[in-house]
């Protein structure tokens, strides 16, 4: 695809991309980066609005580089759980009912510590059928052990695919990575993103060593945990997460040194300098409470906003600091975890100031648009409230 | 009250457990009972617990300290099983060993041992490899906590098991048990758990050791290499290693067989030709694709491959051993006290040693060139012949005075008569001497018609020999049927072949003629009931037929003459007495036994050495027939791994009889190759199969042999089952 | 040695010093797939191999972490996903020029039923995998549960009276999808077993071995029979031994004597098949037509 040029001043070499294909062409610049390794591989399954993701990888000229075309989306993970294993470096992209059906190797590829790169267009779990945009998919994975991403426009879908194997890949680390997208709202939306040359790839993302490939020696890779073996097994996954905020730091300042932008922080404050209220989002929705933002401060009010852009290892610790001093909290969820409320809320309780009001607000569900004046809904109802009350499920579409 | 129980895969200790949790819900307790769960194999150790409480039972760990233990098999007995075992509790042991054996053992705790492996086992529960021990030993349980057995029976009931319940009540009755001697005894109860090695991260993890699993605990049996008795080796009358020599020649060649033949056997050329070969009749081939032709085999071996002149063993002074008699019986005495290093010194009448195989069977069924073969190989060992004097009772006290010992081996010299009306006709001869003519060259020319009568080999012999003398017509008269026959099968075959008639169930009633034969009155014979041989009783009618012919030869059989002893001796079994005491004298062969075949003579002959040998104070193994009912049976041959080819026949000489000719007919085997065919029941080959089909890989060659290990052996008996010739067996360990 | 059906067999040279399977396995003593393993062995000979098993019993096998059975490299796949798995093992393997065959050595359940649209996937894709399905008609590492290879009339814990449909046909199946090679092995024919492993082992693309794999735990047989019981199925003709080439070429190994004494001892050897829906005439019946159509395939070639 040609390069766009922008007739602006600051002249940018940017190519007009949706973000499906900002994360095939970051997919297949990361699987050349490993040509001087044991190569590139990935097992694919179409699923809308994944599927012109892989499409364009299928299209990609990879040395080194092998695209399965599988069967389903539990052999495609199966299939990166073999490449990786063999010291390739492996990539599968799918969404939501197909990563329900993909869970069980899911989880299997972060027991055996292999750092995969699966992005994800987050769609409404079926049925009744809904193609549309929410989290609840992936957020349905959070306890598998992989390191999850949420972005939130088409130029981080690719930086993040980059960082994400640089991370994944590190040493103290060697966990499967999860790169977020909003259906649609990213996956098919185009927009202008700058793709790195492959020589600077390559120098971002040396090739992978996995220590525990498969070799001639005699391994058994995932034989009997007795109940010892997998207390302590779980314990280092969780550790190696643990070393995950620390390690990113390393590569977000790597990634600035090679390609001249730095990828935003697990946590991305907006105004929330002298905030008293905050608003928290994930994805594309965090875009439009800066619109609201905008909209409140201009009234006076002392608002703010969050996006949690990196869920797991939940980055509690930069969440406590960045609400510090906040006296009201609204949590969207563009999910719910039935019977209870929204995921990102019940997690994120935890990390809100004592005494502070921390209330819920699930609303985007199945793709409803949430636009700025449901974010002014939200901080009037915030700023109305003596105490929270049960999840506020929205209708916005 | 909390029970522990520690049994392997298979046993069903969990199922004991349940049983045990059965029977105190019926006595109205509350109950939990559970097992570990985890990759259990049938084999590896796994534990089960009960737990017995007056109030409802809130504790949901593991029982770590048991009031009472179960060990459902004895080799986990450790530290680590009877660990937390209360003071004074119950330690239920199934075991073989008897009480008195353990004793000093466990002086903590109530000991009780039952053989629930042994008791289960005779009420075939489970298989034989893992026998299911739970139903069983659980009764002993009952016995100690004292519970009723009827409501013990009611849980077996509730749980479907009542099959299983006479075990239980066998060993309820069975358990022994020994108080507690020393409460101090006791090992101090578990404490923390000693500090753990580190657990090898996932991504660290690059190469596995072997588990070093000893599964060769799991098993109460296991597999070993034995030799079984072949039937071949068991039915040769002369007491060859039949196997071994057949074996020999397929492996090692025609002079390793000819060597192993050379221990046992004098006459491997004879027999090869003459014996009638029961090893063929034993042979399990035989109920496959056909018996292998070991006869030939034997003739191949001997024709073909020197047997080796063995230098007789030092070792005390050699005794000086006359045998009277040079036929089989007595060449074969002579032959075993030769390689056991004695000086044997044979008397026989004749002028040349042989007796019957020079005197009475004809030179086209045994070559005279292959006795004298033979017989020199005999005398090469050291012996010494003197021909050509028939002794008198006087010389034979003198020779017996001369030596230290003496083996009688005259064979039988007393034809049956016919017993009937007319039997002193000239032209009736009895067959014996007229084989003896006939062999020493003194035979005439026959002409006309001869009858025979007999059906045994005598019989055969002097058909066929007739035949070669010019006969014109040769009738064979026999008074049973076909299959009772003695005759070798061949030779009748043979008999047909060149052109004798036989007729069945006739017996001569009366011979008529002016003092010449003119004819034989034959009477017709219907088979009656069987007598004590077996055979049916031959009941002769009325019906007489007169058959015109020329000659009679008399095979109705022989018997021994003792005549010839010194007044005062007699034979008791085989030894001889004089005035009742002991001689160290033995008799041989036909003249002890009547056995009648060349190679009962060997065997008989050996037999004789040996017990002389003993009498004289020698120190020896006797020289014994195996009992046939050990030898290996064809159901554990398994004949699936064996291709199927039918037996090689002997060949023979394609013109028919010229009168005067009498040139060996049966030329014997083209090669070696039938040796192939045999089972080599009893005896391992060294084939592999074991080796192929251990599922653990276990079996390894060591050197030409195999080496089991029994580390890791499970005992699952495939290597057994598997073996195609029963070389191997499964043994208690 | 002269026995003609093993001759030669086991002396076959080697340098790799570890076993496939290493003694101190936790397989149950008699288990037709540790026989398998030591013919897959003596196949192998100097031959590198990456195994991948999904779990069933040979993921029981090699004992617990970080210690194993097995003396070659190793993966545990999910269930279902053995064959896709490997996928991504072999193909790894022939963009690096690695020369390491690639397997998968799956149970009957991760074969026939959850794995078979894995297995289908990868036969289509025609990847350069062997794979081996040790077949003991059961599920038996979950305590002997019917799978669809559960033969006719067979008592599980699931079919209490005994199954009353058939196996499916694995071997056809495969067929249908034409990989370059697809075959039956009994155990108890080691030379065919061996030839077969061989070739199986160095052909590319997909390649499928089905085994008969004694169980005596799920079938109630006596460990040591279990040599026996599969003499027994291939005499009776219950179990063909035969290849297909390309999913065209169907070659016929052993004949069988399709006696009912063979059936009825093979039957009787299993207390599996005591369950009151075992309907000889049926079994006898079904023997029949398999054979019938084998026979045509086979007929087909050679015309």
């Amino acid at each position: 695809m040609p390069a766009e040029r922008d007739g602006d001043e600051h002249a940018v070499t940017a190519e007009l991309l949706s973000a499906n294909h900002a994360a095939a062409t970051a997919a297949a610049l990361a699987g050349r980066a490993n040509r001087a390794g044991r190569g590139f591989g990935g097992g694919v399954y179409p699923i809308t609005p994944q599927s012109e993701c892989i499409e364009l990888l299928c299209r990609q000229e990879i040395e080194k580089g092998r695209i399965v075309r599988v069967e389903s989306e539990h052999s495609a993970m199966a299939v990166c759980m073999g490449f990786s294993l063999a010291g390739a470096r492996a990539f599968t992209a799918s969404s939501s009912n197909g990563l329900a059906y993909m869970a069980e190797n899911v989880f299997a590829a972060a027991m055996y510590r292999l750092p995969i790169v699966m992005m994800a267009v987050n769609r409404t779990l079926g049925p009744p059928w809904n193609i549309w945009v929410d989290h609840g998919d992936t957020l349905m994975l959070r306890d598998s052990g992989w390191i999850q991403f949420y972005c939130e426009d088409n130029q981080e879908v690719l930086d993040t695919i980059l960082l994400a194997y640089r991370l994944a890949e590190d040493a103290r680390v060697l966990l499967p990575a999860l790169v977020c997208q909003d259906a649609f709202v990213l996956s098919h939306t185009m927009a202008q993103t700058e793709v790195p040359d492959q020589a600077a790839v390559d120098r971002f993302l040396p090739p992978l060593d996995l220590p525990h490939r498969l070799r001639d020696r005699a391994v058994t890779v995932g034989g009997l945990d007795l109940p010892h073996e997998t207390e302590v097994h779980r314990r280092q996954l969780e550790d190696a997460l643990r070393r995950v905020p620390s390690v990113h730091a390393e590569c977000q300042t790597a990634f600035e040194q090679v390609f001249g932008r730095r990828p935003a922080d697990a946590v991305v404050p907006y105004r929330m300098e002298d905030a008293r209220i905050a608003v928290v989002s994930m994805g594309t929705t965090a875009a439009t409470v800066r619109r609201a933002v905008d909209e409140a401060r201009a009234g006076g009010q002392p608002v703010g906003g969050l996006r949690v852009r990196m869920f797991r290892p939940f980055p509690e610790l930069q969440l406590a600091h960045a609400l510090a001093g906040i006296e009201r909290i609204a949590v969207l969820d563009r999910d719910i975890s039935l019977g209870h409320g929204g995921v990102l809320w019940s997690e994120l309780r935890g990390a809100a100031p004592r005494g502070a009001l921390v209330q819920n607000y699930v609303l985007g569900l199945g793709g409803g648009d949430i636009r700025p004046e449901h974010v002014s809904w939200v901080i009037d109802d915030l700023r109305a409230r003596c105490a929270a009350g049960a999840p506020e499920m929205m209708e916005v579409a | 009250m909390e029970i522990r129980l520690h049994g392997r895969g298979g046993q069903g200790g969990v199922t004991c457990a349940k049983i045990l949790a059965t029977t105190y819900a019926r006595l109205g307790k509350h109950v939990q009972t559970f097992g570990d769960y985890a990759g259990e194999r049938s084999g590896a150790p796994v534990r089960a617990y009960t737990r017995v409480e007056d109030r409802p039972i809130t504790n949901r760990n593991k029982v770590y300290r048991p009031d009472h233990l179960i060990v459902l098999d004895q080799n986990l007995l450790g530290a680590d099983t009877i660990e937390g075992l209360r003071t004074g509790g119950d330690l239920l042991l199934n075991t073989p060993r008897p009480m008195e054996e353990l004793n000093g053992q466990f002086p903590a705790y109530r000991l009780a041992a039952v053989d629930a492996t042994a008791i289960a086992r005779r009420h075939g529960i489970g298989t034989r490899s893992v026998v299911i021990v739970n139903t069983t030993i659980a009764g002993a349980f009952a016995r100690l906590r004292e519970i009723p057995l009827p409501v013990l029976e009611a849980a077996y009931r509730a749980l479907g098991l009542l099959s299983n319940f006479p075990a239980a009540r066998e060993a309820y009755e069975a358990v022994q048990v020994r108080q507690a001697t020393d409460a101090c005894a006791a090992p101090a109860a578990g404490t923390a758990p000693a500090a753990r090695p580190p657990v090898e991260p996932v991504e660290a993890h690059v190469e596995s050791p072997p588990t070093g699993l000893r599964t060769g605990t799991w098993s109460s049996q296991r597999p070993r290499y034995v030799e079984h008795l072949a039937p071949c080796n068991a039915w040769c009358p002369a007491g060859n290693d039949v196997v071994g020599f057949v074996q020999a020649v397929a492996v090692r060649g025609e002079e390793a067989a000819a060597a192993v033949l050379a221990k046992s056997s004098p006459l491997p050329g004879t027999c090869g030709r003459v014996c009638p070969a029961p090893c063929m009749e034993g042979c399990n081939r035989a109920e496959y694709d056909g018996a292998v032709n070991i006869r030939g085999i034997e003739r191949w071996i001997s024709d073909h491959a020197p047997a080796p002149s063995r230098a007789a063993p030092a070792g005390l002074r050699p005794l000086s051993i006359a045998v009277v008699g040079g036929g089989p019986a007595g060449l074969a005495a002579a032959h075993s006290l030769a390689l056991l290093g004695h000086r044997a010194r044979v008397f026989e009448g004749e002028r040349e040693l042989g007796g019957i195989l020079v005197t009475g069977i004809p030179a086209y069924r045994l070559p005279r060139d292959v006795v004298r073969r033979e017989v020199a190989r005999i005398l090469d060992l050291g012996v010494e012949a003197r021909c050509g004097e028939f002794l008198s009772a006087e010389r034979l006290r003198e020779i017996a005075r001369e030596h230290d010992g003496l083996v009688l081996a005259t064979g039988l010299q007393a034809p049956r008569p016919a017993g009937v009306r007319g039997d002193h006709l000239a032209g009736v001869e009895q067959g014996i001497a007229f084989l003896h003519r006939v062999n020493l060259g003194e035979g005439a020319r026959l002409e006309g018609r001869v009858v025979v009568l007999g059906g045994g080999n005598t019989a055969m012999d002097c058909a066929r020999s007739a035949l070669r003398l010019g006969a014109a017509r040769v009738t064979v008269a026999y008074r049973r049927t076909r299959q009772e026959m003695p005759a070798i099968r061949e030779e009748i075959e043979e008999a047909e072949r060149e052109g004798v008639e036989i007729l069945l169930q006739r017996q001569p009633v009366g011979f008529r003629g002016n003092g010449r034969l003119q004819s034989v009155d034959l009477a017709e014979v219907d088979m009656g009931e069987p007598d004590a041989s077996g055979r049916r009783r031959p009941v002769v009618t009325a019906r007489v037929a007169s058959l015109a012919c020329d000659r009679a030869l008399l095979a109705l059989g022989q018997s021994a003459d003792r005549g010839f002893l010194p007044p005062g001796w007699e034979l008791r079994g085989q030894q001889v007495f004089e005035d009742g005491r002991p001689l160290p004298a033995f008799a041989a062969g036909d003249f002890a036994t009547g056995d009648g075949t060349v190679a009962h003579a060997i065997g008989s002959g050996r037999r004789a050495a040996t017990l002389l040998l003993r009498a004289l104070g020698r120190e020896l193994e006797l020289f014994e027939r195996p009992e046939r009912s050990l030898a290996v049976p064809a159901t554990d041959i398994r004949f699936d791994h064996f291709e199927r080819r039918a037996a090689a026949p002997d060949r023979h000489v394609g013109e028919s009889v010229h009168a005067g000719s009498f040139g060996e007919v049966a030329l014997g085997l083209p090669d070696g190759l039938e040796s192939h065919r045999c089972f080599s029941c009893g005896h391992c080959t060294h084939c592999d199969t074991c080796l192929v089909y251990c599922p653990e890989g276990v079996v390894r060659r060591a050197g030409p042999d195999y080496d089991l290990d029994y580390a890791y052996c499970k005992g699952c008996g495939i290597c057994v089952h598997e073996c195609p010739r029963s070389g191997m067996e499964m043994s208690t360990p | 040695m002269h026995e003609p059906l093993l001759a030669g067999f086991p002396t076959a040279g080697r340098r790799r010093t570890e076993p496939v399977l290493r003694p101190g396995n936790t397989n149950c003593g008699g288990c037709g797939m540790s026989i398998a393993f030591q013919m897959l062995d003596r196949a192998l000979e100097d031959r590198a191999i990456q195994m991948v098993i999904p779990a069933c019993c040979a993921i029981v096998t090699p004992g617990q972490y970080p210690r194993s059975a097995y003396g070659v490299p190793v993966v545990a796949s999910t269930f279902a996903s053995a064959a896709a798995l490997a996928t991504g093992l072999a193909q790894v393997a022939q963009v690096n020029g690695d020369p390491v065959r690639v397997l998968c050595w799956a149970g009957d359940g991760g074969t026939f039923d959850i794995g078979m649209a894995t297995l289908s996937a990868a036969a289509e894709r025609d990847e350069d995998i062997l794979y081996v399905c040790y077949d003991n008609e059961i599920y038996g590492n979950t305590g002997g549960q019917r799978s669809s290879a559960t033969p006719l009339g067979a008592v599980t814990t699931t079919t209490p009276r005994g199954k009353d449909v058939r196996k499916k046909d694995i071997v056809g199946i495969l067929a249908a999808h034409r990989v370059p090679y697809a075959a039956t092995v009994s155990l108890a024919h080691p030379e065919d077993a061996l030839r077969k492993m061989r070739h199986a082992l160095d052909a590319h693309g997909f390649r499928f071995l089905h085994v008969l794999s004694p169980c005596p735990t799920g079938w109630k047989s006596e460990p040591a029979e279990g040599i026996e019981l599969v003499r027994l199925a291939v005499r009776s003709g219950l179990f063909p031994v035969y290849e297909v080439f390309e999913g065209t070429r169907t070659v016929i190994n052993v004949e069988p004597e399709l006696s009912a004494e063979a059936l009825e001892r093979y039957l009787g050897m299993q207390n599996r098949f005591r369950g009151d829906r075992l309907d000889l005439a049926r079994v006898s019946e079904s023997i029949r037509a398999d054979w019938k159509r084998l026979r045509r395939l086979a007929k087909e070639v050679e015309a």
